[in-house]
C-alpha cells in the first residue's frame, strides 16, 4: 500500500490482482449485477490510486480499508438508484450463470463467514430473525426500513434485531480474541 | 448532545460503519468524524469487525476489461485533439507562438513552476499537473520539431509533431537518452510519426521514472535499424533537446 501511495503502478496492479476478485464478490452481493459491480470496483480502485496516501496502517488493515471503500460505493450505487435499470431488464446469460453458480443467500454468507472466523457457535445464540437482519444489513446494504419490509416486521423490531446482532458479533469476536 | 460518550459513540459508529445510518444523522456524524479522532477510531474498530463478515463471500474474478479501463482512465496519455488535458496549455503555447529556441520553452516551464508552486502538489489530484517528463526536440536549425512527454510513473510516451520529420522508407527514428554522468542509451524506436500538430503514443520499455530520472537530454537519430541495448549512439542526430521534469 505504501508503494501505491508513492504512485508505483506495478504495486497498484499487484494490489488489484491480489484483491479484486474478493472485492468484486463483496460488491456483487450488494448490487446483484456483475456489470454494475465491476463499475463500482473500477471506481473504487480509482479512489485507491488517488487516496492511497491517506491510508493509515495503524487504523485498519489494507483489506479492511479496501472492503470499506468498495462496500460504501456499492451501497451508494444501490441507494442512488443506479441499479434501477438492471432490475427492470431481463438478466443476460452471464447474469443467469452467476446466479446459478453461486446463489448464496445473505444468511448463508453469514454462516460461511462465521465458520471461517470460528465464531459460529457463539453467534448461534442469536435467533434466525436476528441473524437474518444482520445479514441483510451487511451483505445487501439494507437500511432498517428495508430490513423491516423484507422480513415483514415492524421497524422497531427490525432495529432491535440488528442491534442485537451487532452486540453479539462484538462480544463473540472479543471472546475469540479477535480485537478491533 | 454529547456524541462522544463511549456507549453512544459506539452505537453511532457501528450504524455508520454498517451503512444503516442515513440522511441528516449520517451527515452530522460525518462532521463529527472530521473533527474527532475518537469517532474515527470507533468507526475503524467496527469496520475491522465487519471485515470478518466478508470472509465467506465467494470471490468473483473481474473481467480483464475492468483493469484495462482502470489503466485507460488513470494512465492513458492525454489526447490533445479530443479534449483539453492537463498539458493542453503547453500544446497551445507551442501551437500559437513561434518559439525561438528550446530554452524559451524550458525557461517558461521553470518560471511557471517557480511562480506557482501550487501546481505541483497543493491542488487536488484532478486539478494538478501530472508529474511528467517533457522533452522538446529541435532540428538542426534549432526549430522546435517534436514534443515528447510521459507521466513520471507511466510507461506511455506521447510525441507531438510540431514540424515535419523526414524518416525515409526503410529507416527508423531511434530515440536516445543522455543521463548525466553515464553513457547514452537507446530508449525506443518511435512509431510512424503523424502529421504536424498530431500526436502518437507508444509504450516505453520501462517506467519513465526509471528511464529518465537522471536524463537531461533526448535525441532522435535516423538509422537503418533499431539500436541494440548497449549500442553507442551515432555521432549526429536529426533532433535533439532538453528533457525536463515537470513536477
Amino acid at each position: 500500500m505504501s508503494q501505491v501511495a508513492l504512485r508505483d503502478r506495478s504495486a497498484f496492479e499487484r494490489l488489484y490482482r491480489a484483491t479484486s476478485a474478493h472485492l468484486l464478490g463483496v460488491a456483487f452481493r450488494i448490487l446483484g449485477n456483475r456489470d454494475r459491480a465491476e463499475e463500482v470496483l473500477q471506481e473504487a480502485f480509482m479512489n485507491v490510486w488517488n487516496s492511497a496516501g491517506g491510508y493509515n496502517p495503524g487504523v485498519a488493515t489494507p483489506m479492511t480499508w479496501l472492503i470499506n471503500i468498495v462496500r460504501n460505493k456499492a451501497i451508494d450505487a444501490v441507494r442512488s438508484g443506479k441499479t434501477e435499470r438492471s432490475s427492470t431488464v431481463a438478466l443476460d446469460d452471464e447474469g443467469m450463470d452467476v446466479a446459478d453458480a453461486d446463489g448464496l443467500q445473505p444468511q448463508e454468507l453469514l454462516d460461511e463467514s462465521l465458520v471461517k472466523v470460528n465464531i459460529d457457535r457463539c453467534m448461534s445464540e442469536l435467533n434466525a430473525s436476528q441473524r437474518q437482519a444482520l445479514a441483510l444489513a451487511y451483505y445487501r446494504g439494507m437500511v432498517h426500513t428495508d430490513i423491516a419490509a423484507a422480513l415483514n416486521a415492524p421497524l422497531g423490531t427490525a432495529k432491535a434485531w440488528v442491534r442485537r446482532g451487532l452486540d453479539k458479533l462484538k462480544s463473540c469476536l472479543e471472546a475469540a480474541g479477535v480485537t478491533a | 448532545m454529547n456524541y462522544l460518550l463511549p456507549e453512544r459513540l459506539d452505537r453511532l459508529a457501528r450504524e455508520y460503519a454498517l451503512g444503516t445510518m442515513t440522511g441528516r444523522p449520517k451527515r452530522r456524524f460525518e462532521k463529527l468524524l472530521r473533527d474527532s479522532p475518537q469517532a474515527s477510531r470507533a468507526v475503524a474498530a467496527w469496520q475491522e469487525r465487519f471485515s470478518v463478515l466478508a470472509a465467506g463471500v465467494p470471490a468473483m474474478q473481474p473481467r480483464e476489461q475492468v483493469w484495462n479501463g482502470l489503466e485507460q482512465r488513470l494512465f492513458a496519455p492525454t489526447k490533445p485533439a479530443a479534449s483539453r488535458g492537463p498539458l493542453q496549455w503547453l500544446w497551445d503555447l507551442l501551437s500559437v507562438r513561434t518559439l525561438g529556441s528550446a530554452l524559451a520553452g524550458i525557461f517558461l516551464c521553470v518560471i511557471v513552476l517557480r511562480s506557482q508552486p501550487g501546481l505541483v502538489g497543493l491542488e487536488t489530484p484532478s486539478e494538478a499537473l501530472p508529474a511528467s517528463y517533457v522533452g522538446l526536440l529541435l532540428d538542426a536549425n534549432g526549430k522546435p520539431t517534436v514534443l515528447a512527454n510521459s507521466r513520471r510513473h507511466g510507461r506511455q510516451m506521447t510525441v507531438k509533431v510540431l514540424q515535419p520529420v523526414a524518416v525515409p522508407e526503410g529507416k527508423v527514428a531511434q530515440l536516445w537518452a543522455f543521463p548525466a554522468g553515464a553513457s547514452a542509451f537507446p530508449v525506443a524506436v518511435l512509431p510512424r510519426l503523424p502529421a504536424v500538430k498530431e500526436s502518437v503514443s507508444f509504450t516505453l520499455p520501462d517506467e519513465s521514472e526509471k528511464l529518465f530520472s537522471n536524463v537531461g537530454r533526448l535525441a532522435v537519430s535516423i538509422d537503418d535499424a533499431p539500436a541494440r541495448p548497449g549500442e553507442a549512439p551515432p555521432p549526429a542526430f536529426a533532433l535533439s533537446g532538453h528533457c525536463v521534469k515537470l513536477w
